[in-house]
């Protein structure tokens, strides 16, 4: 298997290759890269691959971290049926 | 209603609800695990002075005494949403609402992922996982494995598979690319783990780490080191042995390695294949902070606490009016340090609803913070007390402005 | 054969429990009070938990802590419950899900 074919979004299944080429193409924000492949929009929420996406952001941007999250989070941070959200318990 | 709300059953977080409901707060724990206890289930390991530390002890030892104390603890509940709603917290939950003036944040930390072509194959598996299965649930995660990812976590735990049963075969590097960071070049990682070298049950190498204090005997030791690795309890670790894939159709049937530069470059011409059932990755630990972002915490981003942390002061205080943190959240350090922290928080949260009697509790547990600190068998960053200090100032900043 | 651990040289040996018979995709499986449907399916060898919604990959555990959802799993006809975090109870109904279609893919967006 090619390297760059690694998946970095387990859950929607987007490789490397193609973040980082769709990263150094738009220039552009974790959260750009985010919207534009899917990545860490799957059923965890991107908690297994928002450090990797800020690290190809870095790589193929030269945006460096700062204090603020660059992925930002949004409620419910569990994937949870439409009954809990009206709340009616599971 | 409780006059503390904790998300997060682990040292951090049932050490504040002791603390808290010992000067007469009433508190209730939720936790999306089937049991108390956090990360601290399954950690097992023998400390330098020949005692085992046991997580499972210690978390029901914390479990039995917060239960006496009276602190309600509801496992198996998954906060998904916070918000503030009048004066109070109200979190969102899989079993309903709950709302208090305050809140503790004790969510811990998440491991931090190393991709490796074919990781996604059943078989492959956090080494968090592989020591939940084989110490919590007493199940061998396989019968030979591969751990990639040589870190101070990776080498504890493939002790504790080893201890149970389950063959480690090698522990190695990842591939180096884009998204390896440190963990795929064998310098950087030489010099983590000399400074856990006291650890080490062999006393060459305990004896050889004082030797390499300097860089240039660090270069000279990752440059000849040992193409079958350096044995530890038996288990053979390579620093310059990478993963180049792991293979299998339906699961995982091996890892295809290579030997590598001092740099982290693979060797042509070296390639192997190590037959396997199971594989470990490990990346380390990085604070699980959604649940503060959500809330509207302000962070600073350090390295050396393992990324981004939520503002907070010596008293385990953010800057958001009754919200508290403690534990792996506002950085990554051993489970003695996170029952400290919860301490701190579970005394300032009664100090805040004016029921702790004594002050001097509060300004002991937090020197005891810093005591437990500085004498840590293992310390995850040699940086950390600059980066908590940097996290003061800043909250300081953040509440003045 | 079982992969359980019952006698461990420092965290000791395991008590008597009961044991709870459930049913994954069909076939019944055997487990013991206290484990998790990831648990009791490793200890009979079965690795594969679900397949990947859209490409069919065979997916098991990652990080049996609650934080990936790779292990997610039906339970009684409910979806999305986490295999590693989820007890077995007696005559527990647990399927693995299946490729899911997606006719909406590429629709207008395609490059």
């Amino acid at each position: 298997m090619d390297a760059q074919q690694v998946i970095i979004c387990r859950c929607e299944e987007v490789s490397l290759e193609e973040l980082l080429s769709t990263a150094r193409e738009y220039q552009c924000t974790a959260r750009e890269l985010k919207l534009r492949t899917r990545a860490g929009m799957g059923c965890c929420g991107g908690r297994t691959c928002r450090i990797l996406i800020e690290q190809i952001v870095e790589q193929a941007t030269g945006q460096v971290p700062t204090h603020t999250v660059s992925l930002g989070y949004q409620p419910p941070v569990r994937p949870i049926s439409f009954q809990t959200l009206g709340g009616k318990s599971s | 209603m409780n006059d503390v709300l904790v998300i997060g059953a682990g040292p951090a977080g049932l050490s504040a609800a002791i603390a808290a409901a010992r000067q007469g707060l009433s508190v209730k724990i939720v936790d999306e695990f089937y049991r108390p206890g956090g990360r601290l289930l399954g950690q097992l390991h023998e400390e330098p002075d020949g005692v085992w530390w046991n997580g499972l002890a210690e978390a029901a030892r914390l479990d039995q005494e917060a239960r006496a104390l009276g602190v309600n603890i509801s496992c198996g509940v998954s906060v998904y949403d916070i918000a503030r709603c009048d004066d109070r917290w109200r979190i969102s939950t899989t079993e309903g609402e709950w709302e208090s003036s305050l809140l503790l944040i004790a969510t811990g930390a998440s491991e931090a992922a190393v991709p490796v072509p074919g990781w996604t194959l059943p078989g492959v598996m956090s080494i968090g996982a592989a020591q939940v299965m084989t110490n919590v649930q007493r199940v061998r995660v396989g019968k030979k494995g591969v751990v990639i990812g040589v870190n101070i976590l990776s080498v504890a735990i493939a002790r504790e598979l080893q201890l149970a049963g389950v063959h480690v075969e090698q522990l190695i590097l990842p591939p180096l690319s884009e998204v390896s960071g440190k963990a795929g070049r064998p310098h950087e990682i030489m010099r983590s783990l000399l400074r856990v070298a006291h650890l080490a049950p062999s006393p060459v190498i305990r004896l050889g780490s004082k030797l390499m204090g300097s860089a240039w005997m660090q270069r000279l030791a990752v440059a000849f080191f040992p193409s079958k690795g350096v044995r530890m309890w038996d288990m053979p670790i390579h620093l310059r042995t990478a993963a180049l894939e792991i293979v299998g159709t339906s699961q995982v049937e091996g890892v295809r390695t290579a030997r590598v530069t001092p740099e982290g470059l693979p060797i042509p011409g070296t390639e192997q294949l190590i037959p396997a059932d199971f594989v470990c990755i490990a990346g380390g630990l990085s604070p699980l902070a959604e649940l503060a972002a959500i809330a509207g915490c302000p962070f600073a981003y350090v390295p050396a606490l393992g990324g981004h942390v939520p503002l907070h002061d010596e008293y385990m205080k953010t800057p958001l009016p009754g919200l508290y943190v403690a534990g792996n959240i506002t950085g990554i350090e051993s489970a003695r340090v996170a029952m400290s922290q919860g301490t701190v928080a579970g005394l300032s949260m009664a100090q805040a609803s004016g029921l702790l009697a004594d002050d001097s509790l509060l300004s002991q547990a937090q020197l005891q913070v810093k005591r437990v600190r500085q004498n840590a068998t293992i310390q995850f960053h040699p940086d950390i007390a600059a980066g908590r200090e940097l996290v003061g100032q800043m909250a300081a900043a953040w509440t003045a402005r | 054969m079982s992969q359980r651990i019952f006698h461990h040289p420092v965290l000791g040996s395991m008590e008597e429990r009961t044991a709870l018979q459930f049913q994954f995709n069909g076939a019944v499986y055997t487990a013991y009070e206290g484990e998790t449907i990831a648990g009791a399916l490793l200890a009979a060898g079965v690795r594969t938990l679900r397949v990947h919604e859209e490409t069919g990959a065979p997916r098991g555990i990652y990080c049996n802590i609650g934080h990936c959802y790779e292990c997610r799993v039906h339970v009684d006809g409910i979806p999305t419950v986490r295999a590693c975090m989820t007890l077995v109870t007696e005559g527990m109904c647990v399927t693995a899900g299946s490729v899911l279609p997606t006719p909406l893919k590429k629709g207008g967006h395609a490059k």
